[in-house]
């Protein structure tokens, strides 16, 4: 198997052309430093290729953790002689800024006697703009081949497997060019990068006049925040009512399976298992694939469009006030469907302290496992009613407030302790704004549906397992007859005292209790707890139960305050020690998370009891 | 003069880079298009002291008033 990488600047739209190349749907963004590891995958056309994607890098001289990362993979790798081949992907709309790494790579291709091609990439960008690039002169001039190509139609695509079978073929002669020469402090490179992408590159400006019509708004300083707010807001309404016809189709799906099969089983503990404890339980996270489907198809547009980078740079002062900076607006985003590619996200951040800060706001944020949770009490609590002809719903709005009640205890929780920390090591903030394009429907759609997989196969062992284990607890020693005195009633009435000054009954106190395991178990707990018959409504059934089930306003306020704020996930905990290095900041934020939100939701539940709730 | 003090479409050339930036945050610059004799133009400036974009070649950047003030230029005629 012949290993072959690819490398290249942030934008050049390397992770397009690996999913071209490969068939595998790495995620592609169009957002400096979205890939933060590396994938790799086999090629469409030869079996015997292995593709290596690598995150985008502007040069071998790293700032940060996850340029460090990459050059440190690159170089390893070539040391070690597991290349055979680099492909450098350079953006042809922009050659001079791609050219300078790719001088740089191969320089320390030659070293290791490592064959390379460039691929110029976005000619279809050129074309639209009758400009073209000078592949052959070019190539010549830095001896090694340059293929134009388009990843996004695959123009070129072939030309470019010609390249790589030729190169492979022939592999180059060691260079007797010094390497310290061409790596760190070339001020030289970049003015050789500079003065071929002026000989062979595209004449004139392409999409600076339109990019920038548009940013006028973007940027706006009012507009900008304005049109913000909006996007924010049809996100998240969007999770309600695009989101609605596919639940509703999943929960129809449910009922007629076990409508099917409970019938078929004999009457006492297997019907019972299989109505409440499996369809039950699993039905009630399945119905919220679609929301979390419909939550990554939008933020994927905005990735893909160019509108993640503008939003950063709208959030940048905003952001700078709670000691954070516009760079965290990315990873705090991505902790909006998960909080585990959040953490990732921020080895981007160059500074430490801003990175720091920024690993503690993101397990703040409203992520999809909270979710389930939170949709589970806005439609036990508040009515499904829309004003002003429909355009405003309760209930999204209502998941909009609990999802920015989230975001600013993360806000203020960053601004106290930056106040604290010590300055020295903040760098300064610089971010490439890529052109405005189309999203690629496919691969967008096909993260959506490996994210929605994803939830459905990890999130759904664990419930499974949890809602088996609760539900047998509850159905012995006495066969279902009473909760209370089963074995998972005695464990509930143990626990009680910790969870009723916040108005909450044991049952509720050992749904929060399997929740540290994860957050999304709550509801599958509950649902075993009570028993949902397995025909008919699951979620709404649930919902209702909740709503009856004596539990008041201010304990379900409680509850959401205890969900947006403490740390329950163990994945988040464990990722956090590997990008920290220690056990430290994860320990920490565990313990003064669970200790703020317990007090929050006291005092929430206080106050709402106060106010009539 | 500085390029955070340059007004929107104006154009300048960079004469020099602060030497109290970060070394390797001054090469990153310097590697992003923003060295010595590079044309920079300003796009955008938008106010309430948020990053403002300039252009270099056919790439836009960000930047803030720490690194935008500290690349000195001249501006065109």
């Amino acid at each position: 198997m012949k290993q072959l990488a690819l490398i290249g600047s942030p934008n050049s739209g390397k992770s397009l052309l690996f999913n071209r190349l490969t068939g595998l749907n790495q995620k592609v963004a169009n957002f400096p430093g979205i890939t933060v590891d590396m994938a790799s995958g086999q090629s469409h056309s030869h079996s015997d290729w292995r593709f290596i994607d690598f995150p985008g890098v502007y040069s071998l001289t790293a700032l940060s953790g996850e340029e460090q990362a990459a050059i440190n993979g690159f170089t390893q790798l070539l040391e070690r002689g597991e290349l055979d081949l680099v492909v450098a992907i350079v953006d042809a709309t922009r050659l001079d800024k791609g050219l300078g790494f790719a001088l740089q790579a191969l320089a320390l291709c030659q070293r290791y006697q490592v064959a390379m091609v460039v691929a110029a990439n976005m000619v279809d960008v050129l074309d639209r703009h009758q400009l073209s690039i000078d592949c052959i002169g070019l190539g010549t001039a830095i001896g090694v081949p340059v293929v134009s190509l388009s990843a996004r139609n695959g123009h070129g695509i072939t030309d470019l497997a010609d390249a790589i079978e030729a190169a492979l073929s022939s592999p180059p002669a060691p260079s007797a060019q010094p390497i310290a020469d061409l790596i760190g402090g070339d001020a030289q490179g970049h003015w050789r990068a500079q003065q071929l992408a002026e000989q062979y590159g595209p004449k004139g400006d392409l999409l600076i006049v339109s990019q920038t019509r548009i940013d006028r708004v973007f940027l706006h300083s009012w507009l900008g925040g304005a049109a913000f707010f909006a996007i924010m807001y049809v996100m998240f309404q969007s999770i309600f009512t695009w989101a609605a016809p596919a639940m509703d189709a999943v929960e129809s799906a449910i009922g007629w399976l076990a409508s099917q099969v409970t019938p078929l089983l004999p009457a006492g503990f297997a019907q019972d298992f299989v109505s409440d404890a499996l369809f039950g339980g699993i039905g009630a996270f399945l119905v919220f694939v679609p929301q979390i489907f419909v939550l990554t198809v939008v933020v994927g547009i905005l990735e893909d469009s160019g509108y993640l980078a503008r939003a950063a740079v709208i959030c940048h002062r905003p952001l700078r006030l709670f000691g954070l900076t516009g760079k965290s607006f990315i990873p705090m985003l991505s902790g909006v469907a998960c909080a585990i590619p959040g953490i990732y996200a921020a080895r981007t951040i160059e500074s430490p302290l801003r990175r720091r800060l920024t690993y503690m706001a993101v397990p703040l944020m409203p992520c999809s496992a909270r979710l389930p949770v939170y949709a589970l009490l806005i439609a036990a609590f508040i009515p499904a009613q829309s004003a002003f002809g429909g355009l405003v719903g309760w209930q999204g709005l209502a998941m909009f407030a609990i999802y920015m009640f989230g975001i600013i205890i993360a806000l203020l929780v960053t601004a106290l302790v930056s106040q604290r920390s010590d300055k020295q090591d903040d760098l300064p903030f610089v971010l490439e704004m890529p052109p405005y394009r189309l999203p690629s429907w496919r691969p967008l759609l096909r993260g959506a549906w490996e994210r929605s997989a994803l939830f459905i196969t990890k999130a759904g062992q664990v419930i499974f397992t949890v809602t088996v284990v609760i539900w047998l607890l509850g159905y012995f020693p006495n066969y279902g007859s009473s909760l209370a005195d089963s074995w998972l009633g005695q464990i509930g009435h143990f626990i009680e005292p910790l969870f009723a000054p916040l108005g909450l009954d044991w049952k509720y106190g050992v749904a929060l209790i399997t929740a540290f395991l994860a957050r999304e178990v709550f509801v599958g707990t509950l649902a075993a707890l009570y028993g949902i018959a397995a025909q008919g409504d699951e979620f709404v059934g649930l919902a209702e139960r909740v709503a009856n089930s004596g539990l008041s306003l201010g304990s379900g306020v409680a509850l959401l305050v205890l969900f947006a704020i403490a740390l329950q996930c163990v994945s988040t905990l464990a990722v956090l020690r590997r990008e920290t290095g220690s056990w430290s900041l994860p320990a920490k934020l565990f313990v003064s998370y669970g200790l703020l939100a317990y007090a929050l939701a006291w005092l929430a539940y206080q106050l709402t009891t106060v106010l009539g709730g | 003069m500085t390029l955070w003090q340059l007004s929107a479409g104006q154009r300048a050339t960079v004469t020099a880079l602060d030497t109290q930036l970060d070394s390797r945050y001054r090469q990153r610059i310097a590697e992003l298009g923003f060295s010595v004799g590079a044309s920079v133009r300003c796009m955008l400036r938008p106010g309430l002291g948020a990053p403002r974009q300039y252009a270099i070649n056919n790439s836009v950047y960000s930047l803030d008033q720490q690194v935008a003030a500290a690349i000195t230029c001249e501006p065109a005629a």
